[in-house]
């Protein structure tokens, strides 16, 4: 109990200290309404939004403001999405696919302020709901955190990998675990953390210190969603006609428990490495589908239906901290932009994190929230105006965005052909439906994975027995087992037959 | 075409105006410096103790100079070669500094550029002292029970440092060698991991720098054996012995302490330096400077010119040597004339 009060008092602490600078506004709303606008648009994801500010910040602002900022988008885009989901039936990012499920018919039968307005406070309060888990979970695992060795990290981080690779995946998941060991793969190159080897260098001094997280979040992000851009016509139609859009407050308050539980659930999935708000979403959505009394409308213009997706896509945010600031694995693709922001920073995230460092994210998340529910019911129709922008207008304006992104992070000309390769092997990678999510993860933890796996045997004398004999590293190593094992022809063999008897 | 023609018209318009200003103020010419901003290029990431050392420091030499100083970084390549091999390729008129440490000397021998540290001429702010810490909860009090308990098993003990031939490291071989003693080295990506690894008991005993633990050791996390410097030190009101009282022989191998600093090409004018000097000296009077090495538990350095070039340039043998030694040097140190220690 102490410690929650003591967690309680310096959030207050800092969020008085944010909010009595008036930078902070400023940053606060540019942040979240270029979130919300980057969300609102087809083709531009959260977490383009994310890495694009996180090149455009790279080190060159003080770590607290290009926090706000990123926070701020990330915040704003993650429900921003549900703009073209509900108007147009286009998610505006992965994340709000369920949304469109309920949010498209409302829209057709005049419903659709409604249906924005409690969107919108649903998203709000799916935020503060994973805000709080932040806070009162951040602290108790930082605590636990400290006994965390390398053998339960390596572990951690393949979890991630074949966790992100499994869930993000369209089709097969071995195709996600493809993609994710080309992540892995791309991790290896440069000087090998252990015995200072070069490894796939070919004696050029770029590869030295590897491939650069930005310029790989950008090509991987960034570059595809571009070219697939220009050569559809989404923004053609028009959007479809928008009534009062603040909720009523009954209608609100009856749905309490559902936005408390969408949230739950919502925290829960942002809360596991490399699986992101989408399917926060989605498994919300089909929780309420299959336990809700009018779960038959669902998908026919339900308001609980709307509530369910969106509550918890945005309470997948404060999920997807929980790992990143605990271990330094992020929770979700936007998470991992964030990480590269910190990396950049030299902010090492971990049991030696500076607590009130955790402090100001949330406090930031909270201000971001209000922002944006702010925004969502008080100028929603300028976002509704900015569905219109055609996308010959914004790509270009992106691409350029990205460059100046890439670039800034200080590695030169050769960080720009590195984000244009990726962004070419991604592209062929999306139109053959391999998951993109799971390489980033894959060169974000492969790092991990490899110094960490070679410490522990380091360590050992070359004893595998490491990974079983200490129980966390034995725990992890189980879940990774049964996780492939989950996805072999064999279980899905057994299953039939349990069903079959 | 268009725009480089202007501006080879601008450039020879200013340098026109330049000339005629030059002659009209005569030898007052080679005073002039500064006469417009400096750039330091920073050859760590922002944020580390490079960064903010020479953030701290450039703000302060600016109030004694009448332009300002840009602090900007390039980070990557060997060692930092990437800023150091920008920042030569600048004129040597001392408009671009190089904000660099201790770890910049391997560079050449570790192939990122193919220049002795000669090549500067060095000032030096200030380091951390090292020290040789263990768990809280380990079952060492002191360093001598360490050392006995290595000598039991030789390189039975993991021992934690930043990467191969790192300041750190060095430190760690420095005391094997005076104390007779073998523990296993286990190289991590930065200190802070290194630190987390000795909380988390996956190593026995940690050496970076004071900067680096104090608050660890603040949080009772990590317990102080010894400092790695010839005197004790007195950190939240108890006394870290130094290890120089304990084993005798390590006066010849130590102390190998950090340099953080910055410095200009060595190939610049005297005035240039002269200038750099005075603006350096009084920056480093100043109570802003104290206070701020005492506040994050940095010594004072102050050294220049020969002194600071002495320093760097016995690091710059002990570090070539000692990677020589492990195997991990690409270029051969006797191929750069970098003398034996």
């Amino acid at each position: 109990m102490e410690f929650l009060s003591t967690q309680l008092t310096g959030f207050l602490e800092a969020l008085v200290y944010l909010a009595s600078d008036p930078v902070t506004y400023a940053y606060i709303s540019v942040s979240v309404f270029l979130g919300i606008v980057f969300g609102a648009l087809p083709g531009l994801t959260a977490t383009l939004a994310v890495t694009i500010l996180t090149g455009f910040f790279s080190n060159k602002f003080p770590l607290e403001q290009s926090m706000i900022a990123l926070i701020g988008a990330y915040v704003g885009a993650i429900y921003g999405g549900s703009y073209p989901a509900i108007l147009l039936n286009i998610p505006g990012t992965a994340a709000s696919a369920a949304t469109a499920m309920d949010g498209h018919p409302l829209a057709k039968s005049g419903r659709g302020g409604e249906a924005l307005g409690l969107t919108t406070t649903a998203s709000f309060i799916g935020t503060l709901i994973g805000t709080v888990f932040l806070l009162a979970f951040v602290g108790l695992l930082l605590l636990v955190s400290k006994n965390i060795a390398s053998p339960e990290k390596a572990m951690l981080a393949l979890f991630g990998v074949l966790l992100s690779g499994t869930l993000m995946s369209p089709d097969l998941p071995l195709k996600g675990w493809i993609s994710g060991l080309i992540g892995l793969a791309m991790a290896m190159v440069g000087m090998d953390p252990i015995l200072s080897e070069d490894r796939y260098t070919f004696d050029w001094s770029y590869l030295l210190s590897g491939f650069q997280v930005v310029p790989v979040l950008m090509g991987a992000f960034a570059i595809p969603q571009i070219l697939d851009g220009m050569r559809s016509n989404l923004s053609k139609q028009k959007p479809l006609p928008v009534g009062r859009i603040i909720p009523r407050m009954g209608a609100l308050f009856s749905r309490m428990g559902l936005i408390a539980r969408s949230g739950v659930i919502g925290t829960g999935v942002g809360a596991l490495p490399g699986v992101g708000e989408d399917v926060a979403g989605w498994v919300s959505y089909g929780v309420g589908k299959s336990i809700s009394k009018d779960g038959d409308q669902f998908g026919k213009g339900s308001l609980n239906g709307l509530v369910c997706a969106e509550a918890a896509n945005n309470a997948a945010i404060g999920g997807a901290l929980i790992p990143l600031l605990v271990l330094g694995i992020p929770g979700s693709p936007p998470a991992a932009a964030l990480l590269g922001a910190l990396k950049v920073n030299n902010v090492i995230p971990g049991p030696t994190i500076d607590p009130s460092f955790v402090l100001h994210v949330v406090a930031i998340l909270v201000l971001a929230s209000f922002t944006m529910v702010l925004m969502g019911l008080f100028t929603a129709r300028i976002f509704i105006l900015v569905l219109q922008i055609p996308q010959t207008v914004f790509l270009p304006i992106v691409l350029i965005l990205t460059t100046i992104g890439s670039f800034s992070v200080g590695g030169g000309i050769n960080d720009l052909y590195l984000m244009l390769g990726v962004g070419l092997v991604v592209t062929v990678m999306n139109t053959m439906q391999y998951p993109v999510a799971p390489l980033v993860i894959g060169v974000i933890l492969g790092g991990l994975f490899d110094e960490t796996f070679r410490r522990s045997l380091f360590l050992a004398d070359g004893d595998l027995s490491v990974f079983v004999s200490r129980p966390g590293a034995a725990i992890l190593l189980t879940l990774n087992v049964l996780l492939i094992l989950s996805q072999t022809p064999l279980t899905s063999f057994i299953r039939q037959k349990i069903r079959l008897t | 075409m268009q725009i480089t023609g202007l501006k080879k018209v601008l450039g020879a318009a200013l340098f026109g105006v330049s000339v005629a200003g030059a002659s009209i103020s005569g030898v007052a010419f080679a005073q002039d410096y500064p006469f417009r901003d400096i750039t330091t290029v920073v050859v760590w990431g922002a944020g580390g103790g490079t960064d903010s050392i020479n953030r701290m420091i450039m703000s302060e030499m600016e109030t004694h100079l009448p332009v300002s100083i840009n602090v900007i970084n390039k980070t990557g390549g060997v060692a930092g070669s990437n800023g150091m091999v920008y920042a030569m390729n600048q004129p040597d008129d001392g408009y671009t500094l190089v904000g660099l440490s201790e770890s910049n000397v391997t560079a050449a021998v570790q192939g990122g550029w193919d220049k002795k540290f000669e090549f500067w001429h060095p000032f030096i702010v200030g380091g951390s002292p090292d020290l040789i810490s263990v768990p809280a909860n380990s079952p060492y009090n002191t360093l001598e029970e360490l050392v006995d308990a290595a000598n039991k098993e030789p390189g039975s003990i993991p021992a934690a440092a930043s990467g191969s031939g790192s300041i750190h490291h060095l430190n760690l071989l420095a005391i094997e060698k005076g104390a007779d003693a073998t523990f296993k080295f286990v190289p991590y990506k930065g200190s802070a991991p290194g630190q987390e690894a000795a909380i988390a008991g996956e190593v026995q005993l940690v050496v970076t720098s004071l900067a680096e633990q104090a608050p660890l050791l603040q949080g009772g996390l990590l317990k102080p054996l010894a400092m790695l410097t010839p005197d004790d030190v007195v950190f939240d009101g108890k006394t870290i012995p130094s290890a120089f009282g304990i084993y005798e022989g390590l006066d010849a191998y130590l102390p190998l302490k950090q340099a953080i600093g910055f410095a200009v090409h060595a190939s610049a004018s005297d005035d240039v330096k002269a200038a750099i000097t005075t603006a350096f000296e009084k920056a480093m009077a100043s109570t802003v400077v104290s206070e701020w090495a005492t506040a994050n538990f940095y010594d004072i350095g102050g050294q220049s010119g020969d002194e600071a070039s002495a320093l760097f340039s016995n690091l710059e043998s002990t570090f070539a040597w000692t990677l020589n030694d492990l195997g991990v040097a690409k270029v051969d140190p006797a191929s750069l004339n970098i003398e034996k220690p």
